[in-house]
């Protein structure tokens, strides 16, 4: 009887120490995911070859690189993000706003931000020739946010 | 020769009969104890010292009402905050917990300790504060501020059910020192909203799956309210 109890507590020992909150492994903060199509051909996605991108004051994003789709960080400590987007050294702004909500996730994770409301304030058509916005929760990364034609 | 072995086995077994016969004399009528016993948790203001952002205080209490059956109560009080990588939080409130501990110990003549397992019903009344919280973001890009909410969320209620097992040994007359490991369930809980409770009075740290794990070092003493023979 004894030793079937010390053995019982052991088990229980053992799978209570297999628990893994520890590790934050859910989705967090979602980025904003913009995808470039042919303003000729509007359901042609249309690759930059040579895209910079950064944040107004901050650093670049992407250097110099060849991409159809892009994901950027949105600045969660204010309600608008200025981007710049430099297609072969031609740029263009881009000026989000939108609201931000603060989800619990996990113990591990705390909170995650997401956006609603997203707008274009702004933008400028050195290059690009249209924006489309095709959701304005942003609260995943996995689909695009926003389409570029140019 | 064998007629003398056969003579010595009657002997013998003479004297084995007798012996026996006078064991059965020799009983001595043992009194067990049946009582109330009161104690505290020493664990609590131990871990108080140690972490400072920690208060609590438990009463333990059994009476035993039937030979290896106890009936069990604790109460306490929780003052505590946790802090996570993203979140800090103080949960304060009280619990009451509920059950009865099986001896499954056969004492030697004379001695009074358990080695015990048991089951409880615990309840529990409690705030969350919510003090501060970063959010989380992938990357360096873009820092998170922490924000100082604040918030409290006030009149959280969690009931659950435990699985203890542990001992008492009787150090002095009357006096229990005890040790006790608790794996608990949780069968519900009131969340806050945009919040979870991860800390329950008496139940300690919620896992992931409802589970927690309690541990108890317990002082007791004894007040005998009635002998009986064993």
């Amino acid at each position: 009887m004894k030793k079937n109890l010390i053995l019982m507590a052991l088990l229980f020992l053992a799978i209570l120490s297999c628990e893994k909150d520890d590790i934050c492994i859910e989705d967090t903060t979602p980025n904003l995911v913009l995808r470039f199509y042919d303003n000729e051909n509007q359901t042609d996605v249309k690759q930059i070859t040579d895209l910079t991108v950064w944040v107004i004051n901050y650093d670049s994003i992407y250097v110099n690189q060849s991409l159809d789709s892009i994901s950027l960080p949105l600045d969660l400590n204010q309600n608008v993000t200025t981007y710049i987007l430099a297609n072969n050294l031609v740029n263009d702004t881009i000026t989000c706003s939108y609201d931000r909500n603060d989800i619990f996730v996990s113990r591990s994770c705390g909170y995650k931000t997401t956006f609603d409301n997203m707008q274009i304030e702004s933008y400028t058509t050195n290059w690009i020739k249209n924006i489309n916005i095709n959701n304005t929760l942003i609260d995943n990364d996995t689909t695009a946010h926003i389409t570029i034609f140019h | 020769m064998i007629q003398r072995h056969i003579l010595l086995f009657f002997i013998s077994l003479f004297y084995v009969s007798a012996a026996i016969s006078q064991v059965e004399n020799d009983t001595i009528k043992i009194k067990e104890k049946y009582g109330i016993r009161i104690g505290v948790d020493l664990s609590k203001p131990i871990h108080s010292i140690f972490e400072t952002e920690s208060k609590g205080f438990e009463i333990v209490s059994d009476f035993r009402f039937l030979k290896n059956y106890y009936a069990a109560v604790e109460l306490g009080v929780i003052d505590k905050t946790t802090n996570e990588d993203y979140i800090n939080f103080t949960t304060k409130g009280s619990y009451f917990k509920v059950g009865i501990n099986y001896n499954a110990y056969e004492n030697w003549v004379g001695m009074n300790n358990e080695i015990y397992v048991g089951l409880r019903y615990g309840l529990s009344f409690f705030d969350q504060t919510l003090n501060n919280y970063t959010p989380n973001v992938k990357g360096t890009y873009f820092i998170a501020e922490t924000l100082e909410p604040n918030t409290q969320f006030s009149d959280l209620t969690a009931h659950w059910v435990e699985f203890v097992f542990g001992m008492k040994v009787e150090t002095f007359k009357n006096l229990y020192l005890g040790v006790s490991i608790s794996f608990n369930n949780l069968i519900s809980t009131t969340d806050p909203e945009n919040f979870k409770n991860l800390h329950v009075p008496g139940f300690n740290r919620v896992f992931l799956n409802n589970t927690g794990v309690g541990f108890n070092y317990t002082l007791s003493y004894l007040i005998p309210i009635i002998k009986k023979n064993k």
